[in-house]
């Protein structure tokens, strides 16, 4: 047993009894999450803003239908995407070969596939809402088509931040794909000490809650959604600075 | 300069817009576009700012039917037209960005990169035909103004620089002054007299009759898609030989 001080400007240090917890195990956590999250997110980002940039700014047969599937893409159930992901990465699927079943890449796919649509979805609305008017005037003013498209972008660049953000709030809150395809292994390095390998700060809270250890979850779901406020409010400083 | 010739457009089959129209924008002269609304004026200024082409007619820039152009030259061939929207169109960045737009996007992507950086780090001031515009809409001190906190006159001023900062040869106005008070339909109107001075040919799309006898040179009336009357402005003003034009110049004949 390993006891973390939790100060306190007010009251006296609670020492809280956190189960086999340390602060290199808990950092070892958030660097995984992080990790995971950050990295499918920016994928999502370059795959989700491309993809409603094609959709949006052309008209093609079936367009209505790839924005139904992008939509309903957003409410997909995560244990479903982590199952499909499972067959295709296990041994004697298609993408057995890389070797990337319960392993961080593995989740680094789960969650770019679960963010993706958001992103996307979010994109495509923002840049679909943007006034006619304004491309009419990027025109006029001698602008190229491609010209136009960037204007457009501009014009829906708070649109796409939120559509970032939605990605990141999807990615890291998700547990059910991470834990079938990650696994939630935590390794124990040689001198004793448990350091995560594919345990995010979700599964570590399921694991937690499932042992009993509700301190510890608590502690690590504070810290989950400090992670979240953190990137939301970096998020909307950005969107701030860009008004004007 | 340009020139439509029997031009015709409809947006479906059944309809047609624009009906066998021929008007031409002559160096330092102001074309007023007169009728009432939803009589294919708006339609008319897309056709002649090569939005798209006409279904009948060729419209002619220097006598070169602009449609049989490659799309590069074409665009070349639009960046001679500059054009202003009846409804608010200003991008939400600055007032300077927005005046400076059109002369941004004729610049290479290189050139606009290093613009943008330097533009980060305090840049170079605006370009001379940037400020020039913005000093004849009366706007040169609220450049680093956000556009989006323009009241409606304001924005239109800036949609007028930003027209006239890409030194055009023909300018197209769509009812530029419907939403404005009279102290920026003021400042517009001395805009134009001023591009028409500096030998800019002005098409002017109008509903309201005082402001084309006020800054027309010559004056075409619309009506139904089609051109009734068209001529010198005081002479058609004086002594309208179509009967309609009479009467929508007379008051009788509005929406």
């Amino acid at each position: 047993m390993t006891t973390v001080p939790l100060l306190s400007p007010v009251f006296t240090p609670i020492p809280l009894q956190l189960s086999d917890f340390s602060v290199d195990y808990l950092v070892s956590i958030i660097a995984v999450t992080l990790q995971v999250s950050l990295t499918a997110v920016a994928l999502a980002t370059v795959a989700g803003v491309a993809l409603a940039v094609v959709v949006g700014f052309t008209d093609f047969p079936g367009k209505r239908l790839v924005e139904a599937v992008i939509n309903t893409g957003m409410g997909f159930p995560s244990v479903v995407v982590g199952l499909v992901v499972l067959i295709m990465l296990s041994n004697t699927g298609p993408l057995g070969e890389f070797d990337l079943l319960f392993s961080p890449g593995a989740m680094i796919i789960s969650q770019f596939i679960l963010a993706l649509p958001v992103v996307a979805s979010v994109s495509l609305s923002a840049i679909e809402s943007v006034d006619e008017s304004l491309a009419d005037a990027a025109f006029a003013a001698g602008g190229t088509g491609r010209d136009v498209q960037v204007a457009v972008l501009r014009e829906a660049r708070y649109g796409i931040t939120t559509a970032i953000l939605a990605g990141f709030g999807r990615a890291i809150s998700e547990v059910g794909s991470v834990l079938i395809v990650g696994g939630n292994i935590a390794l124990n390095t040689p001198t004793g000490e448990r350091v995560s390998f594919t345990r995010t700060l979700t599964t570590a809270i399921t694991l937690e809650a499932r042992k009993g250890e509700i301190e510890t979850g608590i502690v690590l779901g504070v810290v989950l959604v400090a992670l979240a406020l953190t990137v939301n409010a970096l998020g909307n400083a950005l969107r701030a600075r860009g008004e004007h | 300069m340009l020139d439509a010739e029997r031009i015709s457009y409809g947006y479906s089959d059944e309809e047609t817009i624009v009906r066998d129209v021929s008007l031409s924008a002559t160096e330092g002269e102001v074309l007023g576009l007169i009728g009432p609304s939803g009589t294919g004026k708006t339609t008319l200024l897309r056709l002649l700012a090569l939005f798209d082409p006409p279904d009948d007619g060729t419209v002619y820039v220097d006598g070169t039917d602009a449609w049989s152009l490659s799309k590069e030259k074409r665009t070349r061939t639009r960046r001679r037209i500059g054009m202003v929207f009846q409804d608010r169109s200003l991008f939400s960045t600055s007032v300077a960005h927005n005046a400076a737009y059109g002369l941004a996007v004729r610049r290479s992507w290189t050139e606009r990169a290093t613009d943008w950086l330097s533009g980060l780090v305090g840049g170079p001031d605006l370009a001379a035909p940037v400020e020039d515009a913005l000093e004849t809409v009366g706007l040169a001190e609220m450049a680093d103004r956000p556009a989006a906190s323009l009241s409606a006159g304001e924005a239109q001023r800036v949609a007028f620089a930003r027209a006239l900062a890409t030194e055009p040869d023909v300018l197209l106005l769509d009812e530029p002054t419907s939403n404005l008070d009279p102290r920026n339909t003021a400042v517009i109107e001395e805009a134009v007299a001023a591009a028409r001075d500096r030998g800019i040919g002005v098409v002017i799309a109008t509903h309201d009759m005082q402001q084309a006898e006020r800054i027309a040179d010559s004056v075409a009336v619309l009506l139904d898609g089609t051109v009734i009357e068209q001529g010198p402005a005081d002479e058609l003003f004086e002594s309208p030989s179509d009967d309609r034009a009479r009467a929508f110049i007379d008051g009788e004949l509005v929406y």
